[in-house]
């Protein structure tokens, strides 16, 4: 897939995902050594934009599978489609077959439903399967996801092992909203994404938004890094920077001050009381000339 | 390429010493990775941690062990002692220069090389290299150091800090905040440049002794470091704020757990009668059968907690728990004493976690002295409290059982045990410490249920998960 770490930087960037060398080094080791690559950080500060990236500097398809809580095997893995089962079994009622003949009419591959897992496993093109907020499934998912993760595999009862056809490159993420199982988190490399830092946010901006002036990204960025240190209850990420940034952009600002931040507070935070507490100090957290 | 496994193995070995828990695929993979990214400091690094390390939690450890192991002990896989000390040596030099184009000068108010004097002037003009020669300026200072001293490496930061004037120097800073109205983003970076230096002091002062006294040294660095097991009251406030963040992702597992049991018991017995009614959408036949639900009980709880001196912190904590997943009791009533017991109930109804604590510990009269005393306390409580409580709740308690000799009233608790449900007593005293001094655990242990010992996280994890 990437045969440095250095072509898997570069193949990124061209993607526009900007990434840091130990950022590089961990998602090259999670391909090299064909295991899940575990994403924690931080909401906002590019998870799932990873792998997204990582579909499209590979090439591949991205499948991606949301958790949340009741999220079971039925919907994640396989399930068989049993209304389509029952409307087989009645038509052929009067064919008198014996119970294994039936039996292995109704459980072949024709009414097995793929959930997002299974067709990872099955796809014969290379795929990225994106298991997006492991964190919100319950425990109980969990113990499904280590047969996948560790050996590429899943067990149907009726149907017996299937294999994947290529190992395909799993990306979890996760928000830290609760501690999950030691034994799914043993099986994967681990990468931490936390905010970015004033130089990589600054190419960040100037890549996703064309035409912005360099002091008012510096500004702009230098601000947003600033407000990240204070103690509110949900710091602005890398997409509220962007969308921040576009926004001045459009209001045709040339350089930032008390009044233009303060009517534009809101893009950056989402919590009045956030708000609030940042209002009456814009002007001491203004970037100094 | 043997000598690098058997380092990471021993690496790894240090890390489980540090609590960290490390298993043998980890160790397999740590290896794979080092061999595939190849032995640059930062790339060995990083492929290190991603594989070893699974909870962030665990990372300031894994750094520190990391540079301790890797290049502060002679046996050093890299050969990078050297340039690493010409680094140093050039900072230092640089640092030398300004420091003595300083003393030339003078600061203006004729304090040449008085050192806070000189420290309120690296801060604020970020001059990190001026930082790490006032740093080894404060650790030189301690002079020869013996083996004990990795027992108290705090104790000899703080004295090192005092050396070179750390607190004068804060207090100057504070000042001219005010005085010249400086704003927060240069104030942001003064508060960055004082939380390098005390790293870098302890850093450094973790190197010394290292280098000194090798890899002895070290494992007691990691036992020292490792926070689940560290006992309760020998916390310091980071660890506090770490441990709080720890103990709400805790909550949310537990309570998670829960949600997944009650959804579960949905699927038990089938409702015949739903079932049928139902079928008649599909011409008779039961498609989708219907279950019956299960109404789990929850029990009623009732926390009474010592907050005296040691005890207070494992109580906060004990409280945060429990009130993060309180949907998994039908009623939770709380209580703290020292030698009078306030209910302190209501500030958890209307308010955040942090609030409530902050609210509960100030404003409810729960000590006259600073003397606990189990036994008023309990006859206080079944006189005014008891009879409010239903036969069905669980009575938790939280505390030592040192009851600075007064009487132990265990009447008192017999009787309480007789109508709640049951008692369960938490212990935050190292075991081999109970019925020692003024600890009558003993006595009080035939009228619960049961008694745990709960001294630190690990414990405390194992505790709840028990009970719930």
């Amino acid at each position: 897939m990437f045969q440095s770490r250095e072509e898997l930087e570069k193949k990124l960037a061209e993607h526009h995902y900007l990434i840091d060398r130990n950022v590089a080094t961990v998602v090259y080791l999670a391909v090299k050594l064909q295991k899940p690559l575990l994403v924690e950080g931080p909401a906002g500060v590019g998870k799932t934009e990873l792998a997204k990236a990582l579909a499209a500097a590979t090439g591949s398809r991205l499948i991606r599978l949301q958790c949340y809580e009741g999220l079971d095997e039925a919907k994640a893995l396989y399930e068989w489609n049993y209304q389509k089962q029952l409307l087989c079994l009645q038509l052929k009622q009067n064919q008198n077959k014996s119970w294994h003949e039936a039996k292995d009419d109704i459980f072949t591959r024709e009414f097995l439903l793929r959930r997002p897992i299974l067709d990872a496993l099955e796809s014969t093109e290379p795929v990225v399967l994106l298991i997006d907020e492991v964190d919100k499934s319950d425990e109980e998912f969990e113990s499904f996801l280590l047969e996948i993760l560790s050996d590429y595999q899943i067990t149907i009862p009726e149907l017996g092992t299937i294999k994947a056809k290529s190992v395909p490159l799993t990306v979890l993420t996760s928000n830290n909203f609760r501690d999950f199982g030691d034994a799914l988190k043993r099986r994967c490399v681990h990468l931490y994404l936390d905010y970015p830092t004033f130089e990589r946010e600054l190419e960040i901006i100037k890549l996703k938004v064309p035409g912005i002036n360099q002091l008012l990204s510096q500004q702009l960025v230098s601000f947003v890094q600033l407000l990240r240190k204070q103690n509110i209850k949900k710091p602005p990420s890398i997409a509220e920077t962007i969308d921040w940034a576009r926004s001045l952009l459009t209001l045709s600002v040339s350089r930032i001050d008390a009044d233009i931040v303060q009517s534009t507070l809101s893009i950056l935070l989402k919590y009045q009381s956030d708000i609030d507490q940042i209002l009456p100090r814009i002007p001491s957290l203004l970037p100094e000339d | 390429m043997l000598f690098l496994e058997e380092k990471i193995l021993e690496f790894a070995r240090l890390l489980r010493k540090g609590g960290v828990n490390v298993s043998v695929t980890q160790v397999i993979a740590a290896i794979q990775a080092a061999a595939a990214v190849g032995l640059a400091k930062e790339d060995f690094y990083t492929a290190l941690l991603s594989t070893l390390i699974v909870d962030q939690m665990d990372q300031p450890l894994f750094d520190k062990l990391f540079r301790l192991y890797f290049f502060s002990l002679e046996s050093s896989v890299f050969e990078k002692h050297t340039d690493h000390n010409e680094q140093e040596t050039d900072g230092a030099t640089a640092a030398l220069q300004l420091v003595d184009s300083i003393e030339g000068t003078g600061m203006g108010r004729g304090a040449g090389a008085t050192p806070y004097l000189l420290l309120v002037k690296a801060v604020r003009e970020t001059n990190y290299p001026l930082l790490r020669k006032l740093g080894k300026m404060g650790i030189e200072s301690l002079g020869d150091l013996e083996q004990g001293a990795v027992a108290e490496i705090d104790k000899l930061v703080d004295q090192a800090k005092v050396a070179i004037g750390w607190y004068q120097a804060v207090n100057t800073l504070e000042k001219i905040r005010v005085q010249e109205k400086v704003s927060e983003i240069r104030y942001c970076k003064w508060l960055d440049c004082l939380s390098f230096l005390e790293k870098y002091m302890e850093s450094l002062l973790e190197d010394l002794l290292v280098r000194k006294f090798g890899s002895m040294i070290l494992e007691e660095i990691a036992l020292a470091a490792n926070i689940r097991e560290k006992e309760f009251f020998r916390l310091d406030q980071l660890e506090i704020q770490e441990i709080r963040k720890q103990i709400t992702k805790m909550a949310r597992k537990l309570a998670s757990r829960y949600a997944r049991r009650y959804r579960r018991a949905k699927h038990g017995k089938i409702d015949l009668r739903r079932t049928i009614k139902n079928a008649m959408i599909n011409g008779g036949t039961p498609i989708r059968l219907k279950y019956r639900r299960r109404v789990i009980s929850k029990p009623e709880l009732v926390l009474l907690c010592d907050v005296s001196g040691s005890v207070a912190v494992f109580s906060e904590f004990m409280l945060q728990l429990v009130y993060t997943i309180q949907n998994r009791f039908s009623h939770i009533r709380s209580f703290l004493f020292v030698n009078t017991v306030d209910e302190v109930t209501e500030y958890f109804t209307n308010n955040s976690i942090e609030e409530a604590l902050d609210k509960a510990f100030a404003k409810a009269r729960y000590a006259m002295s600073p003397f606990s005393d189990y036994g008023r306390v309990f006859r206080q409580f079944e006189k005014e409290y008891l009879p409010t409580f239903s036969s069905q709740s669980t009575l938790i308690i939280l505390g030592d059982a040192r009851n600075n000799y007064r009487h132990d009233e265990r009447d008192s608790l017999q009787r309480i045990g007789e109508q709640v449900r049951k008692i369960l007593w938490f212990n935050p005293q190292p075991q081999e410490e109970w019925n020692t001094e003024d600890s009558i655990i003993g006595i009080y242990a035939p009228y619960c249920r049961q008694v745990f010992e709960c001294r630190n996280l690990k414990q405390l994890e194992e505790v709840t998960e028990a009970i719930l």
